[in-house]
């Protein structure tokens, strides 16, 4: 070979690899995935920006930052338990309810003058309970996990109003007052404790046997049950967890709230869905990340606080919030 | 710079009338001008019309006085984080004086807390806060004004003793079971009604259908009923479709005075409504702030305006419409007490 041809070859390389590379960005942006990955980080940070420049002195203060922290830890310990059982391809319904059921059985507790750590993990228990039945149903009768949630929203609720009698029981209590409002270099504890959760699930979504089952369930049953993989098991360990979260953060809510309310808080509930969409997570299973919700959930808050501290009218609030919701949802669409 | 305060102080005190003075915290130079005062207000879900009559009256109010007011709404129906979080976001901002209405009576004493550590008054309007939680969370409430639900059964039960006169038999139909307002509307009304026979009282759940069923069970169990009060108006409703089935002529009373039941008075199958003033509540709660921010005395506490809207006053509570007139009888048909709007310093 000449080198005159080496020449043209080596430039025509070039170029082709050149061309490759604005091949593989061009179609890096037009799969699908890559933008349920990463749209999430984009709008979080478009949010912030927006309401950063928009009002700088309020926005962008450590205390209003504290303030979003603080309301954005309670719906991601929810988030994550709901990715778990759509990482199955399922949905928790009843996660507001069993929520609340925990709070209850937190009142019942506190009342009959158990300490804290006890109360909350009877709380933490009774959403193990609620969970551990849904997985039960949907698994071994086979009915659809919305129809069973859907249900369980109301058996919980019930339960819950019928053991506190429909009467909400105050909570006073220094350590889960300091448990609220306490904070570390302005990282409130509630973050801290959400934080560690999310790592945790992280490492047992990716990096255990179990999690790696729980994305099989999802991807496709009969693979998964082919492998010797339990659908069962995996279903009621999923619905469980999801109860267990739900249950825990019943005690984050009562050092908020000062009180453990019968009555159920169904936001939380379409927080929750909202988030594990916005973050990326597919609807029909086999696919999850456990950070896309969290910083969905960071998103999702930043914008209910963005919009108060500008003084967006109540109504025009719901409109925007959920306009966002579809949007970022129609722009995520991860179907098969 | 010291100096300067101590002069400022000196001249608003010589202005100002002894009255206001009492109330001037030291740190205060001179009051607050009407357009420089920010109000914030955290109310219920806006779901439900009671309180969007409160959010108007907040809302013009503020336009009435020059002054700004946000009002904020509970992100959803029982949300008492998602309202809390809300109360948060605002209280870092620079309002000098925050309305407030808890979902329940603990969910907003954090926030409030926080408010009072930065020296900004809070008022309560509607559903009082719970003091002890309010004790644990640091806060102070600086004016309350809300209704007086027992007053308010106690003026039903005495309008209707005048109709029907004395020692007749009464039947009674209440909320849940349990619930506080219901009862304290139900026993103001026994003791207006003293002297009566009461037949009941049986929970129909606020429900309108539930109290039509409760009170066809009285009717047929009491043929001699002489009257029906109710302790909300949707369970009023109901009551007057059993008592029009039955072919009686007895006069039914309820609480609220929410639109329908405005029209069913007009029209004559409910007696009377003792109506309350969510406008009015709104209205109280700015005229407290606005005194609160010019450092004057606020009245620690205000029962707001209830009223019987019966024959005699109905056309007027059909007409009386704020500014924007979303709904009827908005503001009391006659004269009320109202200790905010004099306390006012207007310029």
């Amino acid at each position: 070979m000449s080198n005159g041809v080496t020449g043209t070859t080596a430039s025509a390389k070039a170029e082709a690899v050149g061309t490759q590379r604005i091949k593989n960005i061009k179609e890096k942006i037009k799969d699908p995935f890559f933008w349920s990955d990463w749209l999430v980080v984009i709008a979080f940070i478009a949010v912030v920006a927006f309401f950063g420049v928009l009002a700088p002195e309020s926005f962008l203060t450590t205390y209003n930052l504290n303030n979003i922290l603080v309301a954005a830890s309670i719906p991601a310990i929810i988030a994550v338990g709901q990715t778990f059982t759509v990482a199955t391809a399922g949905i928790d319904l009843s996660v507001s309810s069993t929520m609340t059921f925990g709070a209850v059985v937190f009142g019942l507790g506190f009342t009959n003058g158990w300490p804290i750590w006890q109360c909350a993990v009877f709380s933490t228990l009774a959403g193990v309970l609620v969970g551990f039945i849904n997985g039960f149903i949907i698994a071994k009768r086979k009915i659809n996990d919305f129809i069973v949630t859907l249900g369980m929203l109301s058996v919980a609720a019930g339960a819950a109003l019928v053991l506190s009698d429909g009467k909400p029981r105050q909570i006073i209590s220094g350590p889960l007052a300091t448990l609220a409002i306490g904070e570390v270099a302005h990282v409130p504890y509630l973050m801290f404790i959400a934080l560690a959760i999310v790592l945790v699930a992280h490492f047992v979504l990716f990096n255990t046997r179990f999690g790696t089952h729980v994305l099989a369930t999802g991807g496709d049953p009969d693979a998964a049950r082919a492998m010797g993989i339990s659908i069962v098991k995996i279903k009621i360990a999923v619905y469980s967890i999801s109860g267990a979260l739900a249950g825990f953060a019943a005690m984050l809510t009562i050092a908020r709230i000062g009180a453990a309310e019968p009555a159920a808080n169904t936001s939380i509930l379409l927080n929750s869905v909202a988030a594990v969409v916005l973050g990326g997570v597919s609807l029909f299973g086999g696919r999850g990340t456990i950070l896309g919700p969290f910083i969905a959930t960071l998103l999702l808050q930043s914008l209910t606080n963005g919009l108060t501290v500008i003084g967006v009218a109540a109504y025009y609030q719901y409109l925007s919030i959920g306009l966002v919701v579809i949007l970022s949802a129609a722009l995520v669409r991860t179907d098969k | 710079m010291k100096k300067n305060r101590f002069l400022a102080a000196g001249v608003s005190v010589a202005v100002t009338s002894a009255l206001v003075f009492a109330g001037i915290a030291p740190s205060h130079a001179a009051p607050k001008k009407l357009k420089d005062i920010r109000i914030a207000a955290v109310v219920k879900g806006l779901d439900n019309p009671f309180f969007i009559g409160i959010k108007e009256g907040i809302e013009e109010t503020a336009l009435k006085y020059g002054v700004t007011a946000n009002v904020q709404a509970a992100p959803g129906l029982n949300d008492d984080i998602g309202q809390a979080n809300k109360l948060d976001s605002l209280a870092g901002q620079n309002y000098d004086c925050y309305i407030v209405i808890p979902i329940s009576s603990n969910n907003l004493s954090q926030g409030i807390g926080k408010i009072t550590k930065k020296g900004k008054a809070v008022i309560n309007i509607d559903s009082p806060v719970d003091a002890a939680s309010l004790k644990a969370a640091g806060g102070k409430i600086t004016s309350f004004a809300g209704t007086d639900n027992k007053a308010a059964g106690k003026a039903g039960g005495a309008s209707m003793l005048k109709l029907i006169g004395s020692g007749k038999k009464i039947g009674l139909i209440a909320g849940l079971a349990g619930n506080v307002t219901s009862n304290a509307r139900i026993d103001g009304f026994k003791a207006g009604a003293a002297g009566s026979t009461f037949v009941g009282p049986v929970n129909a759940d606020w429900d309108t259908t539930k109290a039509l069923d409760a009170a066809n069970a009285m009717l047929v169990a009491n043929p001699d009923l002489a009257g029906f009060f109710a302790a909300n108006d949707q369970m009023a409703q109901g009551i007057a479709r059993a008592v029009a089935a039955a072919k009686k002529n007895i006069p039914v009373y309820g609480v609220d005075g929410i639109a329908d039941a405005l029209k069913e008075v007009k029209a004559g199958t409910i007696t009377a409504s003792i109506s309350q003033y969510p406008y009015v509540m709104g209205q109280m709660g700015v005229e407290a702030c606005i005194i609160a921010a010019q450092g004057g005395k606020v009245p620690a506490q205000t029962i707001t305006p209830y009223y019987v809207i019966d024959k005699s006053n109905i056309d007027k509570a059909l007409t009386n419409k704020s500014t924007r007139g979303y709904f009827p009888n908005q503001t009391p048909p006659g004269a009320y007490k109202n200790p905010y709007t004099k306390l006012i310093k207007k310029k």
